[in-house]
């Protein structure tokens, strides 16, 4: 790396160094654990013969890629869909146990997928609670084993994105600044007409954002789908197979890859391509100025 | 004069109505798992676990015989991570905001990218360089490529929420670097560095890639352990193991929440 010389912020040479040395170790931490590790993981991949060719040919490996995929977009885009209502109320609305609400939201946050898995056993298992109650109230047997089935591992997805979502979604609706929809009331917009051409556009960002994060949690989900995918198979399954059970590090290298890839990508296209498209259409002086306002 | 900023009542009654329903949805199966830890465990245990557990209390004890040497490892992980994560992601976020250096905003973004990539990837990578190392060190590194990203988000969060002058002021009063750092940064950012530590808390707490893919007979943590009792444990064992987990996770979550912890995080978007 170059030496550090003054940028911004006048020419406060020692400065500059000060900084840099302060997040020296952080640089190196990265270096080691991070860099080193991935450039190894593109090596194990490039060592093996045509590991990508073997992943990428038809088999359980590219099925698993595909259902990682679908999955992860459905769930993403249905949690979204799922938390637009209560991050809006949870962001702007004041009501009595607002806050426990919210905590409730924000627990399952920090559960490792087994634990979610577990809970979809507990409830949509065989001998479920959901199950177990409509046999009680219907007597008749529904549901039972969903749990195991890729709908079972879609709730479970949802499980854990919602959350995500409405946390996400409730910071960016907290700074909707709520004059400009009130403006677009009294100069007469419809509900369906602010909704369109106030609210949608100005939150899109915030949207595309979450739709990424949701994305990337559930393709890298691994212990959900290890305790509830039966013949169903995802990605990460099949990582952690390949490399514990055949110690096929190059197969294993290569899916990391292609699935890092995948959701890079989304990222990538979701945040930045919808910010060219934005910016490319015609943007509204209104628009504008709310982008300023809306961002301190 | 006053603008309608507020919605229409009745679809503040429904949009309320809607969150509690998310949120019941979320909470339920947690109240069910819990419940299960404190259902009838004789049957059970005489059937499928082969040791004669009655009741409640022997329920816990036997679970912990069965994972507290887990748990151990997991408080000592987390003893070790939280620490570490907040040594190397804080003074890095404070040069990020206020002694910016060539290449900083490059460094800045490649700290949080690990936060973008699937949890397995970093984890086989890990694995691939190094695994020879020392399990202990190496679960340890896996937890802190997580957790670090989010103390830097945090930290520099927090930062760009005080202004930079007050600093200034100080230095200006003839206040020196140390001075500014203990008597002004740091209680300034104490919020921020306490929601940190809850967060590299609850996430290495509940960390399961890494640990699982690393886990040994003997050096395993508490997730991957309730990856064993799942799969292999009768249930009011497995419940019970998860009651465990939890009850530290309930109050760090609570203690974030009061601390305005999502506000922190406000950053989130990748």
């Amino acid at each position: 790396m170059a030496p550090p010389r003054p940028r911004r912020r006048s020419g406060t040479g020692p400065g500059s160094w000060t900084g840099f040395l302060l997040a020296l170790p952080l640089l190196l931490f990265l270096a080691a654990l991070v860099l080193w590790p991935v450039s190894r993981l593109v090596a194990a991949a490039a060592h093996g013969p045509d590991a990508f060719r073997v992943v990428l040919a038809a088999g359980r490996y590219r099925t698993a890629l595909v259902n990682s995929l679908l999955l992860s977009a459905a769930a993403a885009g249905a949690a979204v869909l799922l938390s637009l209502v209560p991050a809006w109320v949870l962001a702007r609305e004041r009501f009595a146990g607002r806050r426990l609400l919210r905590a409730t939201m924000a627990l399952p946050l920090s559960f490792s997928g087994v634990l979610v898995g577990f809970l979809m056993v507990v409830m949509l298992g065989r001998i479920g609670a959901i199950p177990e109650l409509v046999r009680w109230l219907t007597g008749r047997e529904l549901l039972a084993g969903v749990a195991y089935t890729p709908a079972g591992l879609f709730i479970a997805y949802l499980y854990f994105e919602v959350p995500r979502a409405v946390l996400t979604l409730e910071a960016a609706f907290r700074r909707f600044p709520p004059e400009l929809d009130a403006v677009a009331r009294t100069l007469g917009a419809s509900a369906r007409e602010r909704l369109l051409r106030v609210r949608l556009p100005l939150l899109a960002p915030a949207l595309r954002a979450s739709l990424a994060l949701t994305f990337a949690a559930s393709m890298g989900s691994f212990g959900v789908a290890l305790i509830l995918s039966r013949r169903f198979t995802v990605a990460p399954v099949e990582i952690y197979t390949e490399l514990t059970g055949f110690s096929n590090d190059a197969v294993a290298g290569a899916l990391c890859l292609l699935l890092a890839l995948a959701t890079l990508a989304a990222d990538r296209l979701l945040v930045e391509g919808g910010e060219r498209w934005r910016r490319a259409g015609s943007g509204g002086g209104l628009r504008q100025a709310a982008a300023s306002r809306a961002r301190p | 004069m006053r603008l309608p900023t507020h919605s229409p009542r009745l679809a503040r009654r429904l949009g309320i109505a809607w969150t509690a329903l998310v949120a019941a949805m979320l909470a339920a199966p947690i109240a069910v798992a819990i419940a299960g830890a404190f259902s009838r465990s004789e049957w059970y245990g005489l059937r499928s676990e082969g040791a004669p557990v009655q009741g409640t209390a022997a329920l816990f004890v036997y679970v912990l015989g069965l994972w507290g040497h887990n748990l151990l490892r997991s408080a000592q992980i987390v003893a070790v991570v939280t620490p570490l994560a907040l040594l190397l992601g804080a003074p890095a976020a404070y040069a990020f905001r206020r002694l910016p250096f060539p290449g900083c905003r490059w460094l800045e973004a490649a700290a949080v990218a690990p936060l973008a990539v699937p949890g397995i990837v970093l984890a086989v990578a890990l694995i691939e360089a190094a695994g020879g190392a020392p399990r202990f060190a190496l679960l340890a590194a896996g937890h802190l490529v997580y957790t670090v990203p989010l103390v830097v988000r945090t930290v520099g969060n927090a930062l760009q929420g005080h202004d930079p002058q007050l600093e200034d002021a100080a230095r200006t009063l003839g206040a020196g670097r140390l001075a500014i750092v203990r008597r002004l940064v740091v209680p300034l950012l104490a919020p921020a560095l306490v929601v940190s530590a809850l967060l590299v808390l609850a996430v290495s707490w509940g960390e399961f890639n890494v640990s699982f893919l690393l886990a040994t007979p003997r050096v395993q943590t508490f997730p991957a352990a309730l990856y064993l009792t799942y799969t292999t444990n009768s249930f009011p064992v497995a419940a019970a193991a998860t009651l465990i987990f939890l009850l530290p996770v309930i109050p760090v979550v609570a203690a974030i929440q009061a601390l305005g912890g999502e506000e922190l995080q406000r950053g989130a978007q990748p």
